[in-house]
């Protein structure tokens, strides 16, 4: 019982964790936590779903809604808070989360509020069955493949941050703006490749969700949002691989506390995990910067 | 910028001079006594009324209600509040109304006003700003922006006035003005402690120096002995005076 | 300013007037009382990012701890609006202490999450805690507000019942009416005061505050405490007049709201606050009945919230209903 509630929050602690790296990436770069994110997830299981609905097959689907989610969160970034860039911090604030409802609403003006299921049809069999079984934990070959695409992808995003040029550019960004521009960055470039290297993978882990719990809404990435958020804090905002520790940590804390707690508060862990690791110990498990949340003044 | 083994007097009354080269620490000394930063060793002593305090690591808003009042070397004003209302801001921590008293108007929390807005007036009427009361304090010019800040520093009457840079960006005859004000806070029995990098000004002003070079004390003295003093002539004004 | 001066008395009369004739109808007068409920919700709201410069995300919070503060008290008690009133405000407060004080420090993204994370546990509590709360089902028969005055009888006849309980939208308006000229009148007067500059010091720049000898935890501290006093009285009114309270209530949506007014109002502002709420409360009451004929679910309308606070933001951060287009640039250091 204890194993199996460990794969499950292993499974769940993922796909936060994919969420988890479009904050502290963005974070990282701008400063600003994008409250958007999570409506970019939800939005990347929709374009799915309705990919698929028109008769694509499903690799094409999730590749198109990837990308599409990538093009959004350089739109969004594009629209909302470039312009703001000079303003008081309050004020980009108060645009993310304006850009945030703005999203969800626009999701459910379009797909209606009704949760829709997956479409079952379009998923390869092994997905349902189970994977393999050892001592009575049951592992299907959809969580392998969520264990597996996650993975992949993350490690991936490592590789892009720490080998390539732009990746490079990257660090420089979030280390220090002004210096990295006069070294000769396209800052506005580096941000919007940012962008939509957080939001492509915020899609997938969008898809990824809705395939796993089979359930839709425009609301799917509030939760969500709120959870990666407090995973990316806890591993430390800015930091990916914090940001998967923080991802696994609260997705295990959360199935764990469900399933012997209390299950009436599942979703209060996220929260608690949130609020203790600002108050203590703001820079995260793995960040560097002390100072994070607070005054860069 | 770390600070090693820098131990000081500040003289009661008149101008310490504090230079030193750029990066030598005489920010962070600063920020230090003025409790913007929590020294990890050593002292500070403070003597406000007969004892002595030991002030390290006190809060900011602490050591301005004990005495020590400070402007910032890049102008840190409130800068959509008037004039007048900046000043006001530094009676703060000399007047005591609360939340209750200004909803209910009580006798004794009108008077206060009336005296923080007759001592705040006094304030810039000595640094020369009345006049601008009104206005934003974003639409005063640069050196007239630095008096208010001095206006600000003093409303909270310090016994001790750290000026950071305060003639930086000024042109001579701001900084002849600038010159007069000091002198006149000084004489109205306020001991200020000086950064600066304008050596005609630190000359003329400061009564003792103090030399910092990569966060140690290199020198201490009147002018004129630092002037000479072979070290600080090495470390910093023997490039500074060829060029003057 | 001046020449608007007597329309705007005109206005003021008028509204007076309007509950009082046998023309009234209830739905307008429901909504008019709802828009003073939002304005005294702006109002309190505005204190924390218009006054000291934090986002408050979950403003909600407080709204729903001074509402169940006010039903539960005077379901268990029986106790009169005006005892259990301030009672709420208190609770409110204490609770605004209580989530400020581990905060204190924190600044901008982290100080939002943390607000935002308080209000869904309120809302957790709330739906769980069915012992207290009873839960999803909610509070119904909550007493109607009462004015008692039996009290004066004794002097001339005593034992006469001079009791008015309070039916339909009519009275509810004038009470609300005189909440939200009592809040405005507190605010403006903590404004224009030593904590009022100290708060708008804090918000400038924390540093220089501090600095210029603010106490700025103990300012902030009570700014909390007000903004979510003022909250806990609008839910505590929220709880005599609806006279059934549910966790739904409560939920961010509200929160979102009522930032949308204080922005749209612009930030620090106290009449630009009650301007966005009658604003968006009209918005909301129109696209409810436009939606539906358009075939578009009626939540739709934050579509509309979230567009406003982006344009605003982007176009005229002032808010509104300000004199300027833009707030005046930061002078160059």
């Amino acid at each position: 019982m204890l194993v199996q509630q460990l794969v499950n929050g292993l499974t769940l602690g993922l796909l936060y964790a994919l969420i988890a790296v479009g904050y502290t990436m963005v974070y990282g770069v701008i400063g600003l936590i994008n409250f958007a994110h999570g409506e970019v997830f939800m939005l990347g299981a929709f374009l799915c779903v309705s990919a698929l609905g028109i008769g694509l097959p499903l690799a094409l689907a999730c590749a198109l809604s990837v990308g599409a989610c990538a093009a959004i969160g350089i739109a969004i970034d594009a629209v909302a808070y470039r312009p703001l860039r000079a303003a008081p911090r309050l004020a980009a604030l108060i645009t993310a989360i304006g850009m945030s409802i703005f999203l969800q609403n626009l999701a459910l003006v379009i797909w209606g509020s009704r949760p829709r299921p997956f479409v079952r049809e379009a998923l390869p069999a092994f997905f349902g069955q189970t994977a393999f079984e050892l001592y009575a934990v049951r592992v299907n070959g959809l969580q392998v493949v969520i264990c597996l695409v996650s993975l992949a992808l993350m490690a991936g995003l490592h590789l892009f941050i720490r080998r390539t040029r732009a990746g490079a550019a990257m660090r420089a960004l979030a280390q220090n703006r002004v210096c990295a521009r006069l070294m000769g960055v396209s800052v506005n470039r580096v941000i919007s490749l940012t962008f939509a290297l957080g939001s492509g993978l915020g899609a997938a882990a969008g898809v990824l969700t809705a395939i796993q719990y089979n359930s839709l809404t425009p609301t799917m990435g509030y939760n969500a949002g709120v959870k990666a958020f407090a995973a990316a804090v806890l591993g430390g905002v800015g930091s990916v691989p914090g940001a998967m520790l923080g991802g696994v940590i609260l997705g295990v804390a959360e199935t764990l506390g469900a399933g012997y707690v209390s299950s009436t508060y599942r979703d209060g862990v996220a929260y608690a995990v949130l609020i203790a690791v600002i108050v203590l110990r703001p820079a995260g498990l793995l960040g560097q910067n002390g100072a994070a949340g607070r005054d860069k003044a | 910028m770390a600070l090693t083994d820098v131990s000081f007097d500040a003289p009661r009354d008149g101008v310490m001079g504090l230079i030193g080269p750029n990066g030598a620490g005489k920010t962070t000394l600063f920020n230090c006594i003025a409790g913007l930063y929590k020294p990890t060793g050593g002292e500070i002593l403070f003597r406000p009324g007969h004892r002595e305090l030991s002030v390290g690591g006190f809060r900011p808003e602490r050591m301005t209600a004990l005495g020590v009042s400070r402007t910032f070397q890049n102008i840190r004003l409130f800068s959509s509040l008037s004039v007048l209302d900046n000043v006001r801001i530094g009676r703060h921590c000399r007047t005591k109304a609360g939340f209750f008293g200004a909803v209910l108007r009580t006798p004794g929390q009108r008077a206060e006003e009336k005296a923080i807005t007759g001592d705040s007036l006094a304030r810039l009427a000595f640094v020369g700003l009345e006049a601008a009361a009104d206005q934003p304090a974003s639409s005063l010019c640069y050196g007239d922006q630095r008096r208010l800040e001095i206006a600000r520093a003093l409303a909270a009457d310090p016994k001790l006035l750290l000026l950071d840079e305060p003639a930086a960006g000024m042109n001579p005859r701001e900084t002849g003005a600038l010159t007069d004000l000091i002198q006149a806070i000084v004489d109205s029995g306020v001991s200020v402690i000086l950064i600066e990098h304008d050596m005609k000004l630190v000359m003329k002003i400061c009564r003792s120096l103090t030399v910092l070079d990569h966060g140690e004390l290199i020198a201490q003295g009147a002018p004129r002995e630092i002037r000479d003093n072979p070290r600080v002539i090495e470390a910093y004004l023997g490039r500074g005076m060829a060029h003057a | 300013m001046k020449r608007l001066a007597p329309a705007l008395w005109l206005l003021l009369a008028a509204a007076l007037a309007y509950p009082a004739g046998p023309w009234a109808d209830q739905y307008v007068l429901h909504v008019l009382v709802l828009v003073l409920v939002y304005m005294v919700l702006a109002m309190g709201l505005g204190v924390t990012p218009g006054f000291c410069g934090l986002l408050d995300l979950g403003f909600v919070g407080f709204y729903g701890i001074g509402a169940y503060t006010a039903g539960l008290l005077t379901l268990a008690y029986d106790l009169s609006f005006w005892v259990v009133a301030p009672l709420a405000c208190v609770c409110g407060a204490f609770f605004g202490v209580l989530r400020g004080a581990p905060v204190l420090r924190l600044t901008g993204d982290y100080f939002a999450i943390v607000t935002f994370g308080f209000s869904e546990l309120v809302v957790m509590v709330l739906t769980n805690e069915i012992w207290l709360t009873r839960g999803p089902l909610g509070l119904p028969g909550i007493a109607p507000v009462s004015l008692d005055f039996g009290w004066l009888s004794a002097f001339f006849r005593p034992g006469t019942p001079l009791c008015y309980e309070f039916s339909g939208e009519a009275p509810y308006f004038y009470l609300a009416l005189a909440m939200a000229a009592s809040v405005a009148a507190v605010l403006r007067r903590a404004k224009a005061s030593r904590l009022g500059r100290a708060w708008l010091a804090i918000r400038e720049d924390e540093l220089a505050a501090a600095s210029a000898g603010v106490d700025v935890g103990r300012c902030k501290t009570l700014a909390f405490a007000v903004s979510a006093g003022i909250g806990a009285l609008a839910g505590a009114f929220l709880a005599r007049w609806s006279q059934f309270l549910s966790p739904d209530m409560f939920k961010f949506w509200e929160s979102f709201l009522v930032l949308c007014m204080v922005v749209l109002g612009g930030l620090g502002g106290i009449a630009g606050a009650c301007a966005g709420a009658a604003t968006l409360i009209g918005l909301g009451e129109a696209l409810r009945a436009l939606l539906p004929g358009l075939g578009i679910p009626v939540e739709a309308r934050f579509l509309a919230y979230g567009l406003i606070m982006i344009l605003i933001m982007r176009f005229r951060p002032g808010g509104l209903f300000a004199a300027s287009a833009r707030q005046p640039d930061c002078p160059a250091g």
